[in-house]
C-alpha cells in the first residue's frame, strides 16, 4: 500500500493541484536538478510535485493501479454494505476513486461511485468539487469522455438550485479553450462546449460569438472551434425566429452574419487551402442564401424590398464566383495548398448549388459547370468517382 | 499490392486474449467486453472462431451480467449499454442467446429510453446517438424492438442532423463518421433511412477520402483505419458506396499491418491494437476481400449470424 499512500498523501497536502502528469523515470534526475522557485516534494524516483503539478514516474502507473483498483473495490463493497450516513466510508470512497481515476480516467464504476455519493450529500460544494476534480483529470487525459460527461451530470444536478449558474458556465466554456490550446481537435471538449449552449442566455451567446473570434482567427485547421461557432450562429438564428424577438435583435443577427462572411473570406484569402474555413463558408453561405429565398418568395413582402434583395443576392453571387477564380489558379503544384484551395473553393460553389436547387439558373449563367468538373477532375483526381456522380 | 496476414492475426488476438497482466490489458480492463467483441468478431471473420472455447466466453460474459439486465464491461463493473451491446453480440457470434433471460435485458434497455425519444448509456443519465444506435440494434437482435417508442427514438436522432448532413451525439453536435454510422445504422433498423438525403451525406462522408486512399472520421483528421469502417458501412446502408476509391482503401488497410506480429494499427507504422485489427479486417470484408466472411454493415456482425438471428437456422 505504500505507492497509493504516498501518492493520495501528495494529493491531500496540496488541494490546489491542477495538473497531473506521467514523466519518465530518466526525467526525473532533471527535474530534481532544477532549483529554481519553491522547493519540490519529491522521493526522487516515483512522484515529483511543485507549483501544484504533479508528477508520477510512467513505472509506478502499473503497480499504483493495481493498488488503488484494490483499495477502491473494498471501500465500495464497505459503503453498499453498511452504506449512507457513514461519513467515514464516503470518504474512503472518494480518495480511492481519485487515485484510480487519475490513472484510469475512463474507469466508468469509479465516476459512478463518486456520483452516488454525492448525489446522496446533495451539496452544492461536493458539486463544485466534482468539476475542480474532473478538471485535474482531464489535465493528462484531456479526451476522457467520462470526464467531460462527468462535467454534464454536475450541471445538470445544480441547474435550477444555483443562482452562479451563467459564471459557471462561462467558466466551462473557457476551460474548453484551454484544453483545446494543448489537445487540438479534441472533439469531446468541443462537443461538451456545443452542448453548454442551450443553458445559456441570448446574450451570453452572442458574447461567446464575439470572444471566441480570436482563437478561432488562430487555429483555422481546427473544425471544431468552427462548428463551435455554427452552433452559436443557429442558436442566435433560432432566438430571433421567436415572437418576442424585437426588429433590433434581427438587424443584429444580420449584422453577425455579414461579419462573420467577411472574417471568414479574410481568413480564406489568408490561409491557404485550409478545409475548415471553407466548410465554415458553405453553412454561412447556405443560411444567407436561404434567407434571400424566404424574401423573393414571400408573397406579401413589399415590391421595392424584393428589388433590394434582389441585387443583394446578385452581388452575393458575384462575390462567391469572384472567390471561387482567384481561388482557382494553381501557381505552382509545388505547395498542396494551392490545389487544396482551387479543390475547395471549386467544391463549395458545386454544394451551394446543390443545396439550392432555386438559384441554380442564377448560377448557371454566370458559371459553366463543365469548368467546375475538369477542375475538380484535375486538382483532385482521388475523387474522381464523387465527382462523376454529383456533375452530370 | 500486399497480402492480409490472417494467421498472424489470429495469433495477435488469441494472445491478446490471454495476456491479462501487461500494463495496456490493465488499464483497459473495464472495457473488456467491448475487447472480447473486437477480438472475437474478427476471428470468426477470418473463419477461426472454433480457436475459442465457447462455455468460456458465455460463461466469462454472464459474470458481467448485473442485477438490472445490464452488462458491465468487466466482472464486478457497473453496467452500460455500451457493454450490453457487445455483450449481446458476443452471445449471437456463438448462437447462445438462449442463455439470455431476455426479458431481462430488454427491461433494462427500454428503462432508459428518454421522454424526447434519446437514450441514455446507463442510470446516471448521459445522453448520445450512440446509445439510440445501441439500444435500436441490441433489441432488434433480441426481437424486442417493439418494447421502445421507435419512433420518438427516430425523431431524436433527426434532429441531431447537421445542415451538412451528419450527425452529431446530441442537437447542434458536430459531426463525426461514428456518430453518423451509428445513426445511420439505427435508422436503417428502423426502416427509416427515407429521412436522410443520401446525396447531400454521401458527399459529406466521400470528401474524407485522402490522397493515400484511406478515410478519415471528420475535417483535417489524419486518415485512420476505424474510419473505414464507420465511413464504409454507412455509404452502403444508403447505397452509395460507389462513390469511393475501394481500391485505395484495401492498400491503405493492409499497409497498416504488422506483418511479424500480427495485428493492425490506425496507420502505418503505429502501434496496433485489437479495436483497429477488428476495424481494419471488418472494413475489408466490406470491401469484399477475398477469404473473409461477409459482414452486415448495420449489425456489425458477420452477415451468416445476422442470417441465423433473424430467419433462423
Amino acid at each position: 500500500m505504500d505507492l497509493l499512500l504516498q501518492f493520495q498523501r501528495i494529493l491531500e497536502s496540496d488541494p490546489l493541484i491542477d495538473e497531473v502528469g506521467f514523466v519518465h523515470p530518466t526525467q526525473f534526475a532533471t527535474l530534481a536538478e532544477d532549483s529554481t522557485g519553491d522547493a519540490a516534494i519529491s522521493d526522487g524516483t516515483t512522484f515529483w510535485c511543485r507549483d501544484h503539478k504533479l508528477g508520477v514516474s510512467t513505472q509506478a502507473v502499473l503497480p499504483l493501479y493495481n493498488e488503488a483498483k484494490r483499495a477502491f473495490i473494498a471501500a465500495m463493497e464497505e459503503y453498499k454494505r453498511l452504506g449512507d450516513g457513514d461519513d467515514g466510508l464516503e470518504s474512503e470512497v472518494m480518495k480511492h476513486s481519485k487515485a484510480l481515476l487519475l490513472l484510469s480516467s475512463d474507469f466508468g464504476t469509479a465516476w459512478n461511485s463518486r456520483k452516488l455519493v454525492v448525489s446522496k450529500k446533495q451539496q452544492l460544494s461536493m458539486y463544485m468539487g466534482e468539476l475542480l476534480f474532473s478538471a485535474l483529470v482531464l489535465s493528462c487525459s484531456p479526451k476522457s469522455d467520462q470526464a467531460w460527461s462527468h462535467r454534464r451530470w454536475v450541471i445538470k444536478s445544480i441547474t435550477g438550485k444555483c443562482s452562479a449558474l451563467q459564471e459557471i458556465l462561462g467558466k466551462e466554456s473557457e476551460l474548453v479553450e484551454k484544453i483545446a490550446e494543448r489537445s487540438k481537435m479534441n472533439y469531446r471538449a468541443w462537443n461538451h462546449r456545443c452542448w453548454l449552449v442551450s443553458y445559456m442566455t441570448r446574450e451570453q451567446v452572442l458574447h461567446e460569438l464575439k470572444k471566441s473570434r480570436n482563437w478561432a482567427g488562430l487555429h483555422v485547421a481546427d473544425n471544431c472551434c468552427f462548428h463551435y461557432r455554427r452552433r452559436l450562429i443557429l442558436r442566435i438564428l433560432k432566438d430571433s425566429k421567436l415572437e418576442n424577438a424585437s426588429p433590433g435583435y434581427s438587424a443584429e443577427v444580420s449584422e453577425v452574419w455579414k461579419e462573420e462572411l467577411d472574417w471568414n473570406e479574410m481568413l480564406i484569402k489568408r490561409y491557404i487551402g485550409r478545409e475548415a474555413l471553407w466548410l465554415h463558408r458553405r453553412f454561412l453561405s447556405l443560411c444567407w442564401m436561404k434567407q434571400f429565398a424566404t424574401n423573393l418568395h414571400d408573397v406579401s413582402c413589399h415590391f421595392e424590398l424584393k428589388i433590394s434583395t434582389s441585387n443583394s443576392f446578385n452581388s452575393f453571387i458575384d462575390n462567391e464566383l469572384h472567390l471561387l477564380n482567384s481561388c482557382s489558379t494553381v501557381p505552382n503544384n509545388d505547395f498542396e495548398d494551392f490545389q487544396a484551395q482551387a479543390t475547395y473553393s471549386a467544391t463549395y460553389i458545386l454544394w451551394l448549388t446543390k443545396q439550392i436547387p432555386e438559384f441554380w439558373s442564377e448560377f448557371q449563367e454566370k458559371l459553366t459547370i463543365g469548368n467546375l468538373k475538369t477542375m475538380l477532375s484535375k486538382v483532385c483526381p482521388e475523387r474522381s468517382f464523387l465527382w462523376d456522380s454529383l456533375i452530370d | 499490392m500486399g497480402e492480409l496476414a490472417a494467421e498472424k492475426h489470429v495469433q495477435y488476438i488469441l494472445s491478446a486474449e490471454r495476456r491479462k497482466d501487461d500494463f495496456v490489458s490493465v488499464v483497459l480492463e473495464h472495457l473488456r467486453m467491448n475487447g472480447a467483441y473486437w477480438g472475437l468478431t474478427t476471428l470468426d471473420l477470418l473463419g477461426k472462431l472454433d480457436t475459442v472455447d465457447v462455455y468460456e466466453v458465455v460463461s466469462c460474459v454472464m459474470k458481467c451480467q448485473h442485477e438490472s439486465g445490464g452488462f458491465g464491461g468487466n466482472i464486478g463493473h457497473d453496467p452500460h449499454v455500451l457493454y450490453t451491446l457487445s455483450a449481446v453480440q458476443v452471445l449471437a457470434l456463438f448462437d447462445k442467446l438462449n442463455v439470455l433471460d431476455i426479458d431481462k435485458v430488454t427491461n433494462y434497455i427500454a428503462g432508459l429510453q428518454n421522454e424526447d425519444g434519446s437514450f441514455s448509456g446507463d442510470i446516471w443519465g448521459e445522453v448520445d446517438t450512440r446509445f439510440s444506435y445501441i439500444a435500436i440494434c441490441c433489441l432488434s437482435i433480441l426481437h424486442r424492438l417493439n418494447k421502445i417508442n421507435v419512433e420518438k427514438a427516430v425523431s431524436y436522432i433527426l434532429s441531431c442532423k447537421n445542415l451538412e448532413g451528419g450527425f452529431g451525439c446530441t442537437p447542434g453536435g458536430e459531426s463525426h463518421a461514428g456518430q453518423i454510422f451509428c445513426c445511420v445504422g439505427a435508422l436503417a433498423i428502423t426502416g427509416s433511412l427515407h429521412h436522410i438525403d443520401k446525396d447531400l451525406l454521401g458527399w459529406w462522408l466521400c470528401e474524407w477520402q485522402v490522397k493515400s486512399g484511406v478515410l478519415n472520421g471528420r475535417p483535417e483528421k489524419l486518415p485512420d483505419v476505424c474510419c473505414s469502417w464507420w465511413v464504409l458501412s454507412s455509404l452502403i446502408m444508403i447505397d452509395r458506396v460507389h462513390w469511393i476509391n475501394k481500391e485505395k482503401l484495401v492498400e491503405f488497410i493492409l499497409d497498416c499491418q504488422d506483418m511479424e506480429n500480427g495485428g493492425i494499427s490506425d496507420r502505418q507504422d503505429d502501434a496496433v491494437d485489437v479495436y483497429h485489427t477488428y476495424f481494419g479486417v471488418a472494413g475489408l470484408s466490406l470491401l469484399e476481400y477475398l477469404g473473409l466472411k461477409a459482414t452486415d454493415p448495420t449489425y456489425a456482425l458477420p452477415v451468416d449470424v445476422v442470417s441465423r438471428n433473424f430467419l433462423g437456422s
